[in-house]
């Protein structure tokens, strides 16, 4: 009972949270591609991703009752700012979360994304968004804002890469069953990476600039 | 993670408080609390002043238990805190101007009149009708919990004094375990009786010996508001936090022993059930908590107001200060075994507040009908008419 009343700064738990989904999201990102690229059993897969997904959709839940307990508690005393933001981001890293979900879906739907001609090039598209996921951890976690301004514009540069080959794909005249499941894979992880984009924008830019980053509206960081 | 997020010139967010400023915050609680206690004494020494027949009329306006009740929402609903109404019917009980049974009915209509600070709040979410709906039943519902624990232990304590028998009881059993202790004397009663000791000496020696009852009326009543005034912020500061912790905690479990706790130990923290009740009004309107584990946490609020009794009977010279604030725990506790344990006369004040909710939100005269005909125009018909 008296463990209900210790003292606890509310914005951190849910700083702590959202970077706890951020890895889940790394978890769920993983095991979506190994089925999907006929690595992992794609029931076994489906069964972590299944429990990833119920604690990161239960997790934007608790961040949501938090912040308005937050709010209600704390009344004119809140960053409001901040806790905009936070309830923004939890939607973001929920996203991403739901994405991974649908590359399994792939697997369900009985696709394998590898032994095609295109397996080297997909993978190499799979392993840096894994890598952008954790980057983008990293730089959330230390709010480092220098790494955010490197990340985004190359994250831009995928994203713009990865719809150019959904409209090829969409074009192409190979035959439906490989064709729609690529044009869906990259359609995902372009996803993926625009939610990345969002949830770095926050380290940077102001509450009403959330996922609309431009370097020369930035807040710029504090001199040390 | 700072700022980010936010405009430039927000300001930053209030920083988790450092232990240094936690004493600090709680010292300065401790100092408010006994300028509180100093204000109830002034009250006590300001009434004993007066009179005889300003006395005997205090006594003929609030002898019927009718008008005693209406007087208590009155004073409450004024002042917008039930601790400045009951800390000031201890303090007029230990002057010896109100006996306890007629102080017991004052008592109850201030757990009636603290409820329309929380009906108010409510009214914030007037836009929405299905905020306003749940918000309403939550604030509502507080009311009826009130009205009908008044229903049931009012003729009880007209007809058969049972309140003013358990309080008697208690103060008798406990008395010599509290500071309060009656009429004897500790270092307490002491150091709060030497500052209005001085002041009535000063008011005195500058020949206004008339007004010395009014002047010290007066400052006790201004030192009970700002003391408890200044408890409530430095204590809601200190405890935010916790508060927070206990509330998210009770989202996760639910209704029960624990949301009693909540509430209970939220407001004796910050030394208002308003602010309890009011802090639950958002979080159910917004659908997070449900009215019924909303409901034990007034209930636990109804319990914490009357530490503030509890603590003004400390400045008193009369056991009977004891007694009048052990009546007010007596009646919440009473009030909570009849209406709480058992799920059907649980459901009455939860139908209740679910039904005048359903009535507000279809007719938006119904609100204003409620809130001016409990709080001001039925407390004020009844005075006047007896």
């Amino acid at each position: 009972m008296f463990s209900m009343f210790r003292d606890a700064d509310q914005l951190e738990t849910v700083e702590k949270q959202l970077a706890e989904m951020l890895r889940s999201c790394q978890d769920a990102f993983r095991l979506g591609t190994a089925a999907a690229f006929g690595e992992q059993d794609v029931t076994e897969a489906g069964e972590q991703l299944d429990a990833l997904d119920k604690d990161l959709n239960k997790t934007e839940r608790a961040i949501r009752r938090e912040l308005l307990v937050h709010g209600t508690v704390r009344g004119a005393d809140i960053d409001q700012g901040l806790m905009l933001t936070y309830m923004s981001l939890a939607k973001d890293i929920e996203r991403i979360g739901d994405y991974c979900k649908n590359v399994w879906n792939l697997a369900q739907m009985g696709v394998d994304l590898s032994g095609g001609s295109d397996e080297k090039e997909l993978s190499k598209h799979r392993a840096r968004v894994a890598e952008l996921i954790k980057a983008a951890l990293d730089a959330f976690s230390e709010q480092d804002a220098e790494k955010v301004h490197e990340l985004i514009p190359m994250i831009k540069k995928d994203t713009q890469h990865y719809d150019s080959h959904v409209v090829q794909f969409v074009n192409s005249d190979l035959p439906g069953r490989e064709a729609a499941p690529r044009a869906l894979f990259y359609r995902y992880i372009k996803r993926i990476s625009s939610h990345l984009t969002n949830i770095l924008s926050s380290v940077v830019m102001p509450v009403d600039r959330l996922d609309f980053y431009k370097k020369s509206r930035a807040i710029e960081p504090e001199p040390d | 993670m700072g700022d980010n997020g936010a405009q430039p010139d927000t300001p930053a967010r209030s920083p988790f408080l450092t232990w240094t400023e936690t004493v600090a915050r709680v010292g300065l609680a401790l100092f408010f609390l006994y300028v509180f206690l100093v204000g109830v004494k002034s009250l006590e020494k300001g009434i004993s002043s007066f009179g005889g027949d300003l006395v005997d009329q205090v006594f003929l306006s609030v002898a019927n238990p009718i008008a005693g009740l209406a007087a208590g929402v009155l004073a409450t609903v004024l002042v917008q805190s039930s601790s400045v109404t009951t800390s000031t019917i201890v303090g007029l009980v230990g002057s010896g101007v109100l006996p306890v049974e007629t102080a017991v009915p004052m008592v109850m209509g201030a757990n009636i009149g603290t409820t329309v600070t929380n009906t108010l709040a409510s009214l914030g979410h007037l836009r929405q009708g299905a905020y306003f709906r749940r918000a309403f039943a939550a604030a509502t519902v507080h009311d009826y919990f009130n009205l009908l624990a008044v229903a049931v232990l009012l003729p009880l304590e007209v007809f058969f004094g049972l309140i003013s028998k358990i309080a008697n009881g208690l103060a008798s059993g406990v008395g010599d375990l509290l500071p309060q202790g009656g009429s004897g004397s500790s270092p307490i009663k002491s150091a709060i009786t030497a500052p209005v000791s001085w002041m009535a000496d000063t008011i005195e020696s500058l020949g206004w010996t008339t007004a010395e009852g009014w002047i010290l009326l007066a400052i006790g009543i201004g030192l009970i508001f700002a003391g408890l005034w200044l408890i409530t912020r430095q204590m809601k500061k200190v405890m935010s936090g916790r508060i927070e912790n206990a509330i998210n905690s009770l989202l996760g479990k639910g209704a029960g022993v624990s949301a009693l706790a909540v509430g209970l130990v939220m407001t004796v923290a910050v030394q208002s059930s308003s602010i309890t009740t009011s802090m639950l009004i958002p979080l159910v309107a917004a659908g997070v908590l449900t009215l019924r584990n909303a409901f034990p946490v007034t209930l636990g609020a109804n319990i914490g107001t009357t530490v503030t009794a509890l603590l003004a009977s400390v400045a008193a010279d009369s056991e009977d200060a004891l007694v009048i604030a052990l009546a007010h725990v007596t009646f919440n506790i009473l009030g909570i075994l009849i209406f709480y344990p058992w799920p059907r006369l649980r459901a009455i004040p939860l139908g209740l507040a679910e039904r005048t909710a359903d009535a507000a939100v279809r007719r938006k005269s119904i609100v204003a009908g409620y809130v001016i005909g409990l709080f001001i125009i039925a407390p004020l018909a009844i005075l006047l008419i007896t």
